[in-house]
Parts: C-alpha cells; sequence; structure tokens
C-alpha cells in the first residue's frame, strides 16, 4: 500500500523509497528453463555452438513464420542488424539516410557505421511515428534509404512509407524493434518494405541474452546478408563481399526459442499489466497514458505516459523523485538525435514538433519484475507528486 | 596403421570413409552438460542477462589476472573487438596488415574507416615479415599504425614491431585472435602495443561460443572502448567517435569461466596431440608441420603443415581432396590470401602480384583436426591416412585425374 502522507516522506528527501528492488522499463523475461535446456541439447549433442547452427536455424524458421514472411536472418544483436542491413539497402553512390530525430539514441551511430548521413525528419504528434509526409520533406537527390521506425507504442505510417517507397523509388527499411508483436492493418509487422530489423536484447520483447533478426521476402537480400554476418563467405575458403562476424551463438538462440514458447503467456500477463495502469492512472491529474491500438494485434509491452501541460513538475524533476522510489522511469528518446554532438555530419532543418514533443513523456516501468500492486503504487506516487508539487517544489533543489 | 593397401581403398577412388562422421577443424571445447545447466540455472535464478553483469565483470576480472594486464574487455566477437580498437585508437588512415591472415583482421579495418597496407610474410615462420613492415613505412605516406598478427599460437615479435614503431612514430596493435595462452618473456601475450584482441569463438582454445577480449593497460584507452562497447553502468561515459554494440552476456562469462577453470586440461590435450602429429609425420616425405614461431609456450591450438607438392607427390589441394573423401576435414587456412578477396582485390590491385610469399603459403599449407573431438588415436588414424597417400601419391594423383 502506497503509504506517503508529507513530502518529508520522499525518498528524494530522506523518507523510505516505494520499491526496495528497482523496478525498470526493461522487459527482462525469464523464459521457461526446461524449455532453454531443451533447446539447449540440440547443440549440444551436436557440438555445433555457433556458425549457423541448428538452433539459430530452427529459431529462424520459428521467427520466419511468426512474421509470415519467406526469410529471416538471425544476428548477434539488432544494432549490427541494422547497421548490415542499411549496407546492403542503401542505393550506392548515394549518401544520405532519412530517419526521424525522435528515435533510438544510436540511430543516428548505425548509420555511421555505414557511412551514410542522418538526416533527421519529424515525428507525428498523434503516433510519435514517423509519417510519409514528414519523411518526404527530408528526401533529397542524395537519399540512399528510408528508415521506418515504429515508435514504443503503436505503428508508424507504415502505408504512406510503403507509398513514398514505390513512388520515389527510394528502399525503405524498418527498424521493429518495438513492434514485434504488433500488426498493422490486420497484416503481421515483419513483411513490410525491403526488410524490417528486430532485437532480442534481455529488455525487449523476446530475450535472447543479446540477439537480433532481420525479416525480409526477397531471397537476394536474405542470402546477401547471411553471407555478410559471416565474413562475407560463400562456400568454404570464397570470400565474395566485405562483411564481419554478426553471427548468433547457439546458447542466445535457445534463450530466445523459450522465449517465442512464452510469447502467448507473456502478451497476458502484458495485458494485465496495462489494464493495471489503465485503472490506475485513469483520471491522474497532469498524466495521460498512451493507448494500445487494440483494433491491431499487440503486445502491451511498453507503457508510456505524456506529462501534460497542467502536470506541475518538470520531466527531470519527475524523473529525479521517480528514480528516488527506485522506480526507474526513462525519458522518452531524449535528447533527441539532432540535438546531440557527433562526429560525424549530420543534416536537418527546423524541428519544431520534436523539440515539442522531446521534454513530454515518460517511458514507466513494465515487464517481468512489475506487478499489478506496483503499478498502483507508482500512480498513487505521481498523483501524491501533483497533489504536492507546490511544496516538494520549494523543499527541494530540484 | 596401414589401412589403405591400395588407391582403391582411398575413399576418393571409390574406397570405404577412414570415418564414418566428418572429423573437424577447431578446438570446440564446451563444459560439460552437468556444468552447463548449473551455471545457467544461476543466471536464470539472478535474472540478470546482459549489460556487464556479475559474471561477466568476474569473466574480465580473471582475464586481466591470467594475461596479466590492467584491463580485459569483453566483447560480442573478435571482429567487432578488432573493429571498436580502430575507432578507439582514432585510426582514419593507413594501417599496415599482413594479407596472410584471417580475412577479419582487415575486414575489421573497413568497416572502422580505415585503409589496409598489407604486407607480405615470412616464409620461414609464416609471420608477418618485419622487413616487409619496415618498406612499408618507409614507402608508404601517411601510414598510422601496425596491427600485428599472431598467428596460430605463435607471435610476429611482438617486441621487435614495438620498436619498429617507435622508430616510425606510428600506433602499433595486436591482432592476438589466435593467441590466448601463449607467453613470451615469462608473461602472456596481451600486452603488447596499445592493445591486443583475442578470439573466444568456438573454434579458438579457450571458448565463449562467440566472444573476445581487447586487452590494455591504458585506463583512458579502456575507457573509450567500454564506451564504443556501450555497456550502462561500466565506467564513466567518455566522448568516443561512434558507439556499437559490442555487448558480453552473462551466457557467454558463464561458458568463459567454465571453460578457464579447465583451460591446463585444454592445453595440455592440445600438446599431447600436437605431440602424436609431429610424431607420426615426422617421417613422411614432404609434409612438415609448422612450429609456433616466438613464444616461450604455445596454446597448440592448431596444426598446420605445409606440404611440398615435388617431395610429397601430390599437392596440398589434390591431398586435400583425399582426406576430405575419408571425412578428414583438413582446410586450407589462409586461401587465398586477403589481397587477393573481394573487395580488396578489386580496391587494391597494387597488392595483386606483390606478396608472393603470402601467395606461396596459401597454396601449400593447411590445418589439420585438432581439438576436443579429435582424440589421440584419430590423430594417429589420420596421420596413418596421410603416410598412405603420400605412398601411393603418383597413383592416386593419376587416378583421380583420369576418373575427373
Amino acid at each position: 500500500m502506497f503509504s506517503k502522507k508529507n513530502v518529508s516522506d520522499l525518498a528524494a528527501v530522506g523518507g523510505a523509497p516505494v520499491f526496495d528492488q528497482i523496478r525498470s522499463t526493461s522487459n527482462l523475461v525469464r523464459p521457461d528453463f526446461g524449455k532453454f535446456l531443451e533447446y539447449s541439447t540440440i547443440f549440444y549433442e551436436q557440438h555445433r555452438y555457433t556458425n549457423g547452427g541448428p538452433v539459430a536455424k530452427l529459431l529462424e524458421q520459428r521467427l520466419a513464420a511468426f512474421h509470415r514472411t519467406r526469410y529471416c536472418v538471425s544476428f548477434c544483436s539488432g544494432f549490427w542488424a541494422l547497421v548490415l542491413t542499411m549496407k546492403c539497402l542503401a542505393v550506392p553512390d548515394k549518401t544520405e539516410i532519412v530517419m526521424p530525430s525522435l528515435t533510438y539514441r544510436r540511430m543516428a551511430d548505425l548509420a555511421a557505421w555505414v557511412g551514410l548521413t542522418p538526416h533527421f525528419c519529424e515525428v507525428d504528434p498523434a503516433t510519435l511515428g514517423v509519417t510519409a509526409e514528414h519523411a518526404e520533406r527530408s528526401i533529397t537527390e542524395q537519399t540512399a534509404l528510408l528508415l521506418g521506425v515504429h515508435p514504443i507504442v503503436n505503428n508508424c505510417d507504415v502505408d504512406g512509407l510503403e507509398k513514398l517507397s514505390a513512388r520515389t523509388g527510394i528502399p525503405l527499411l524498418f527498424d521493429s524493434v518495438e513492434s514485434v508483436y504488433e500488426s498493422y492493418r490486420g497484416k503481421k509487422i515483419g513483411g513490410f518494405g525491403r526488410a524490417e530489423c528486430f532485437s532480442m536484447h534481455a529488455s525487449k520483447l523476446v530475450n535472447g541474452f543479446e540477439a537480433g533478426y532481420v525479416t525480409t521476402d526477397d531471397p537476394e537480400l536474405a542470402a546477401r546478408l547471411a553471407r555478410m554476418r559471416a565474413f562475407g563467405f560463400c562456400g568454404e575458403d570464397n570470400v565474395e563481399m566485405l562483411g564481419m562476424n554478426a553471427e548468433l551463438n547457439e546458447v542466445h538462440a535457445a534463450m530466445a526459442l523459450a522465449g517465442m514458447d512464452d510469447l502467448p503467456g507473456q502478451v497476458d500477463r502484458n495485458r494485465a499489466r496495462y489494464r493495471a495502469y489503465q485503472q490506475a492512472f485513469s483520471g491522474c491529474p497532469g498524466i495521460r497514458l498512451l493507448e494500445f491500438d487494440e483494433t491491431e494485434q499487440t503486445s502491451f509491452k511498453n507503457i508510456v505516459v505524456e506529462l501534460k501541460d497542467d502536470w506541475p513538475l518538470s520531466r527531470a524533476e519527475t524523473i529525479k523523485l521517480l528514480h528516488a522510489e527506485k522506480i526507474l522511469v526513462r525519458p522518452y528518446y531524449a535528447p533527441a538525435l539532432h540535438q546531440k554532438k557527433t562526429s560525424y555530419r549530420t543534416i536537418f532543418g527546423p524541428l519544431p514538433i520534436t523539440e515539442a514533443l522531446v521534454d513530454k513523456f515518460l517511458l514507466m516501468p513494465c515487464g517481468h519484475f512489475v506487478s499489478e500492486d506496483d503499478i498502483f503504487q507508482t500512480a498513487a506516487l505521481m498523483r501524491f507528486l501533483f497533489a504536492n508539487a507546490t511544496e516538494i517544489k520549494r523543499r527541494m533543489p530540484l | 596403421m596401414t589401412t589403405k593397401h591400395s588407391v582403391q581403398d582411398f575413399a576418393l577412388l571409390g574406397g570405404p570413409s577412414l570415418f564414418e562422421q566428418p572429423v573437424h577443424v577447431g578446438q570446440l571445447r564446451f563444459p560439460s552438460w552437468e556444468r552447463y545447466e548449473a551455471a545457467m540455472r544461476g543466471i536464470f535464478e539472478r535474472q540478470y542477462y546482459t549489460n556487464h553483469g556479475a559474471l561477466a565483470q568476474q569473466f574480465e576480472a580473471r582475464l586481466a589476472e591470467f594475461l596479466q594486464v590492467k584491463h580485459a574487455i569483453a566483447v560480442t566477437n573478435a571482429t567487432l573487438g578488432l573493429i571498436m580498437a580502430v575507432k578507439a585508437l582514432g585510426l582514419t588512415g593507413k594501417v599496415i596488415v599482413p594479407s596472410f591472415t584471417f580475412i577479419a583482421s582487415a575486414q575489421s579495418l573497413t568497416w572502422a574507416g580505415a585503409e589496409p597496407v598489407f604486407c607480405d610474410v615470412d616464409p620461414s615462420t609464416c609471420q608477418m615479415s618485419l622487413r616487409q613492415v619496415r618498406e612499408s613505412l618507409e614507402r608508404e605516406t601517411g601510414i598510422e599504425a601496425i596491427m600485428g598478427v599472431n598467428l596460430w599460437g605463435g607471435s610476429c615479435d611482438p617486441k621487435a614491431l614495438e620498436s619498429i614503431a617507435a622508430e616510425y612514430g606510428v600506433e602499433l596493435y595486436f591482432d592476438s585472435a589466435h593467441a590466448f595462452g601463449c607467453t613470451i618473456d615469462g608473461a602472456p601475450i596481451g600486452r603488447f602495443g596499445r592493445l591486443e584482441v583475442f578470439s573466444f569463438h568456438a573454434t579458438d582454445v579457450l571458448s565463449t561460443t562467440e566472444g573476445g577480449c581487447i586487452t590494455t593497460n591504458d585506463d583512458a584507452l579502456a575507457a573509450r572502448l567500454r564506451n564504443i562497447r556501450s555497456s550502462y553502468g561500466a565506467g564513466p561515459p567518455t566522448e568516443v567517435p561512434l558507439t556499437s554494440n559490442g555487448r558480453f552476456s552473462e551466457a557467454q562469462a558463464a561458458i568463459g569461466l567454465l571453460n578457464l577453470e579447465t583451460f591446463s586440461d585444454a592445453l595440455a590435450n592440445n600438446r599431447a596431440s600436437c605431440a602424436v602429429y609431429r610424431e607420426r609425420l615426422a617421417g613422411i616425405p614432404g609434409i612438415a608441420v609448422v612450429r609456433a614461431h616466438r613464444v616461450e609456450q604455445t596454446n597448440w591450438q592448431s596444426l598446420v603443415c605445409r606440404i611440398d607438392e615435388q617431395t610429397f607427390g601430390m599437392s596440398r589441394d589434390e591431398l586435400l581432396a583425399v582426406l576430405k573423401a575419408e571425412n578428414v576435414n583438413a582446410r586450407r587456412y589462409f586461401y587465398p590470401g586477403i589481397h587477393r578477396s573481394v573487395p580488396y582485390v578489386n580496391d587494391f590491385p597494387q597488392y595483386v602480384d606483390a606478396l608472393p610469399e603470402t601467395d606461396r603459403l596459401c597454396a601449400s599449407l593447411m590445418q589439420l583436426p585438432i581439438g576436443a573431438l579429435v582424440p589421440l588415436e584419430k590423430i594417429a588414424a589420420i596421420c596413418g591416412l596421410i603416410a598412405d597417400a603420400q605412398h601411393h601419391a603418383a597413383s592416386i594423383s593419376r587416378e583421380a585425374k583420369a576418373s575427373s
């Protein structure tokens, strides 16, 4: 039960924190140990530990079936999955990649690894996702690739971006790290654009320790990616292209498969948490919970709230207060990418929508370690902060 | 142990294979199932999976102690380690690298935006030629660094390279992917140059399935590497040109820790295997085992031999075909030289005919199976097979040509 009565009870000024252990925004789902061991026996018995081993192959088949695509190529991480796919898809001799500024903090670095210059665009304030209209404004004669990045809740403008790609001839790649389970207009995410990239880092929907994958219907792209992740080898000695090592090892693949087995159960648990958030934050002043589009398939995993104009504390102040309570909320993609100093060139015009959005959103605790009671306590704390904001500001040098 | 009495007994010419299942090159050492299960159960209990966790920290500490260096930074794999090294050292120009090495050495430069300057090898040691390194430094402008490559449990003489790098004022670092556990002057390889990169791939002497580590005694460089690797909570944020994901999971760390516990057994097993190869191949004309160069102790992780076509009676590639038919999966490491591979053959055509010693080694060397899955009896049988092949070399060669 939430027990804070006075501002002096806040952990930031010396009170006991709401939780003993941190509640984070990382999913950290623990799959069934028995299943993990079952998948492990496959590689153990064959003495195959990596290099496209039997468990990684099984995982690829499973994921292709899940996303209803012809191919899936696994990688050591979502990061290198994206880098290698950008390398394959970018139009040769062109230099720019269009991406939203309000997105994953390493996205510009990803592009820099393949020598592409990020050209930042706005997002739609209603969905926080990139739209065709915004992307188009950042297209130049040098555009080599369009990056459709799904926001943390729901999807971006898939249809518009596909049409833009078709009209301009510029290839479209989706970063679908946060949309693994989602559908768009009833069709599974995974089969849009030229390819889609996913992560199976422990904090994501499917926990593969560290892992990533790409889905595509394009046989040539799938073959090229599979070679590129293994030094470009085609056959035993013949190197066909510039490659590297981005192979997924068998232990991580076994973990991911055990996670896939648990997926329906996990989505049920996530839905229950989301329902608790809906109930707990209903009518909470100054706060808007971003709603999942339940007309589509969704994992209900990520919880994002908007601090509305009548929320009386700044986001930085709010984060500081919550962190003291061991509630490890995170700012939603802040700073925006165009606001960061980089060692490489970036391109952007005025981005007023992004700048208006960048201080407004918070990622709330979610996943395996968060109970429904935790959610009600967190909401109670937020109401307490709202009610006592004046005194908090007076007492605390935030 | 002669099993092939006539040419028809060879699998290449229709006889039965020596082994029912393929025997592979590669160490392939993995903990026992019981130890694996216990370690994984611990991870599931702690529910901490990646991002510089307790086991990763423990593994790094054990590595630093073992290699007698200040920092050991565990990474996803050695290739990513080499790529991260280029960025951490701030290299953007030319880097001298041998062409006779695994292709990842050069690929790491290309991904990180540096340019390889290929040098030839010393045919007597198979390691990069220090004379050629000097010639490159004299000939080329804009050279920023030397990537020394310690091949196969031997060394490229890192101390001599340190003198050369100091003399010319260039950076020096090492691809020591094969060199884990090798020693020079009473201490392990790992302390030379600005940094060294080791591989813990399944085929290497210490395996984490995939994995590697970067060693350095330089605090600032270590901080940059940790930031490029981008583990949360692994030290203070430092300005770096580019971040990546080079993280090392708790599963990888668990396997590494278990394999470190039995590392001396692995060395003893490799040493015994190598001794059988040396003894049994010694009397066969035209085949010689390459010895680890300039190390006090090697890790014996690779068994490399050189085929002299004239004396042996058939070419390396012909012998390879004979072995493969018998399910002995011997490999041509390295073939072709990197300078003859894509994209370098196109991007740097000046090297195509400029590295004759590399070309000669590429045509005459091969690796034979050694590791956890290759018991001494199999090694004796492989040696017997090679002796038989040599004995019948002329006829096998003739028959094979006739039947193809």
